[in-house]
């Protein structure tokens, strides 16, 4: 699926959501056995149009996501291709068995969609909040966890889901303004990280929203003459070890960033690997606190728990020693 | 390109609608398009064609073809 | 307070509602908030035991907003209880306060529970009743409301179940049946058929009313029957009283109100 600046500006203003809804009426198009679930959030992920255009296609289970998922395994096993999108907790934690038994066991082929992940739900507060949920979906066998970096990396990761027969947990963060990592169309592949910035004294992995504030952290760290590169993991699960072999190899501090707990997301995943190999660098894990946060309008959180370039690029500083 | 031309070229491009039906009765969801992903859409467009920045506050209660009219009076554009 | 003041009282809920709404500059779930004025208004001004001075207190009756997101009318009862005061009324929905768009558990406040994920309040509520039981608190009683699309929720049902089980006549539960959810008409969404029926069959005390009805709200809410069954009220509302063009309109589900908007509700409720 290829895409333009052009458009990846103009979904950048929709926002996350509003991009989902808008890739998954593409892939409507091409694909004739998608359906497509909500649990009464069907606006919410902007699925308006999409109902409109496809009402065969479209499911709403009501508040019930629970049911959501176990009638997406349905549907699933007879053969069509289904997402099914809700909150990040409702669907990880409220229906966490469900995706366990069906998506996991069964490892039926059902992309769940993660829409609000991290913060941006901002006064609707932790209830909300997707904080440890890409940490719960690592942790089932056989989930495929992604998280886009912009709306060019939504629709690609929609389109790339569409093909992958293999049960998914896709996490947006970000909201409407979603701000432009890619300004040209790019080769996507699950499972494998995009280098975004080259850089040789510090070696950045981020992932979802992340990416573009460690590209900003970069630019202020290239003024103090800190060379910064920033490799983009968008997929957590399975996370790419050849990538992160490559940072190995370069011996430089690494640092992984995530609009998630520092506990079990790509920090942890980063880590794990990293640790099991001789002589790799320490890993230094940015992301929320292990604790529930406060509650704000989403860029106020952002840069209380120092997930802004700026903060980051800080962060960097001390921890370098400099 | 005048003014209204401009206006009323935003409303058939992002709306996929004819001449005719830019009148008194075009209102929010009263086309297909003009949902709430196409609104978003129009307001860009119009943002770009006459350079100006709207409030959330202007954008919400543009709730139709000649509201906008108003509406954009408030940034000097005079349609 | 009587019913003539009760009604008084709603008719200012709803006008101090939606001056907390236009003030917090961002969107508010004013539709289902504006449904439960009336409930919110009988509660706390007359039905709840409880002590502003002692939020603690043991005797106390206990109220679970599981509609999370209807906090607007709840905060305007708690402000008007004495709980609130305006000053932190008007930290609605500022950065880092304590008045965000659902309740977060603080007892100095008024709030009992920490709510916003719908289908969790009525087992909470649950828990409760039985503890207040086995510790011989026959007064304290133990007030739940939620929405009918929560009632979408399974753990509405297991915990609708058990309380039957448990005999729970010290448990009130209240749908706001304002027949209307998020992505629109509930009929459409995810039907739920006999509401009133659903309840009686799981065992509990059901008495329909028209939720905007002062008088049979009253009624209703000041005993149960005692019959060893825990008693619902389904409150019959319609989403976005009071505003002419709120009522059963869904874009008001979660919106921001402007400055016309706003001027237009007013004019309004001062009739």
């Amino acid at each position: 699926m290829k895409i333009t600046g052009k458009e990846n500006k103009q979904w950048s203003r929709l926002g996350s959501r509003a991009t989902y809804g808008q890739a998954i009426l593409m892939l409507a198009e091409k694909l004739d056995d998608l359906m497509v679930l909500s649990a009464d959030l069907g606006n919410s992920s902007g699925l308006d149009r999409f109902k409109a255009t496809h009402p065969d296609k479209f499911l709403n289970i009501g508040i019930a996501e629970q049911n959501m998922i176990g009638v997406a395994a349905g549907l699933a096993k007879e053969g069509s291709v289904v997402f099914a999108s809700s909150f990040a907790p409702f669907i990880t934690m409220r229906a966490a068995e469900q995706v366990r038994m069906n998506m996991g066991y069964m490892d039926l082929n059902i992309k769940t969609v993660a829409i609000g992940s991290g913060v941006s739900m901002s006064f609707l507060g932790n209830s909300h909040f997707g904080l440890e949920d890409a940490a719960i979906m690592r942790s089932i066998p056989n989930m495929t966890v992604v998280s886009p970096a912009d709306c060019a990396e939504i629709v690609k990761t929609v389109f790339a889901a569409a093909e992958y027969p293999h049960p998914m947990y896709i996490r947006l963060t970000g909201a409407v303004g979603f701000p432009v990592v890619y300004e040209d169309d790019y080769d996507f592949q699950i499972g494998k990280a995009v280098e975004i910035k080259l850089g040789t004294d510090v070696s950045i992995v981020a992932t979802g929203s992340m990416v573009y504030e460690s590209l900003e952290a970069a630019k202020i760290l290239q003024e103090v003459g800190i060379s910064v590169s920033v490799l983009n993991m968008h997929t957590i699960k399975p996370i790419d070890t050849n990538a992160l072999d490559n940072l190995i190899h370069k011996g430089k501090i690494i640092f992984t960033i995530e609009e998630h707990s520092i506990t079990g997301g790509l920090g942890s995943a980063v880590a794990e690997y990293v640790s099991s190999i001789p002589n790799s660098p320490v890993v230094n894990r940015i992301g929320l606190p292990d604790e529930f946060v406060i509650t704000a309008e989403y860029r106020y959180i952002l840069e209380k728990y120092g997930l802004v370039g700026s903060h980051i690029a800080n962060t960097i500083k001390e921890k370098i020693k400099i | 390109m005048t003014n209204k031309e401009k206006y009323d070229q935003v409303f058939i491009d992002s709306f996929s609608i004819t001449a005719d039906q830019l009148n008194e009765n075009l209102v929010y969801q009263s086309v297909q398009q003009w949902d709430s992903i196409g609104h978003m859409g129009m307001v860009a467009a119009l943002e770009e064609a006459f350079d100006i920045m709207m409030e959330t506050d202007d954008i919400i209660d543009f709730g139709s073809y000649n509201k906008g009219i108003e509406l954009l009076a408030k940034y000097n554009v005079v349609i | 307070m009587n019913n003539n003041e009760l009604t008084l009282l709603a008719k200012k809920s709803r006008v101090q509602l939606l001056e907390l709404a236009f003030k917090s500059d961002g969107p508010s779930h004013l539709g289902g908030g504006l449904s439960m004025v009336e409930i919110f208004t009988v509660l706390y001004g007359n039905i709840l035991n409880y002590d502003i001075k002692n939020p603690e207190w043991e005797k106390r009756d206990r109220f679970i907003l599981s509609k999370g997101h209807g906090v607007l009318p709840f905060f305007i009862a708690l402000h008007n209880a004495g709980f609130i005061s305006q000053e932190v009324l008007y930290t609605y929905k500022k950065n880092e306060s304590d008045l965000i768009s659902h309740p977060v558990m603080n007892l100095e406040l008024g709030m009992e529970s920490s709510n916003g994920s719908l289908g969790h309040g009525l087992s909470m509520a649950v828990g409760i009743s039985l503890a207040l039981k086995k510790r011989n608190n026959f007064e304290s009683r133990v007030f739940v409301v939620m929405g009918d699309g929560e009632c979408n929720e399974g753990s509405v049902w297991e915990a609708s179940m058990s309380a039957a089980h448990f005999k729970l006549d010290n448990l009130i539960a209240i749908v706001d049946y304002n027949k209307l959810q998020s992505d629109g008409n509930s009929e459409t969404v995810m039907d739920i058929g006999l509401l009133e029926k659903k309840w009686e069959s799981f065992g509990w005390d059901v008495i329909s009313l028209d939720g905007h009805d002062i008088v049979a709200l009253n009624d209703a809410l000041s005993h149960n029957a005692n019959n060893m069954k825990p008693r619902v009220i389904v409150a019959h509302t319609t989403k976005g009283k009071g505003v002419s063009f709120m009522e059963n309109n869904n874009t008001w589900h979660h919106n921001r109100l402007t400055q016309t908007t706003f001027d237009q509700a007013i004019v309004e409720l001062n009739l």
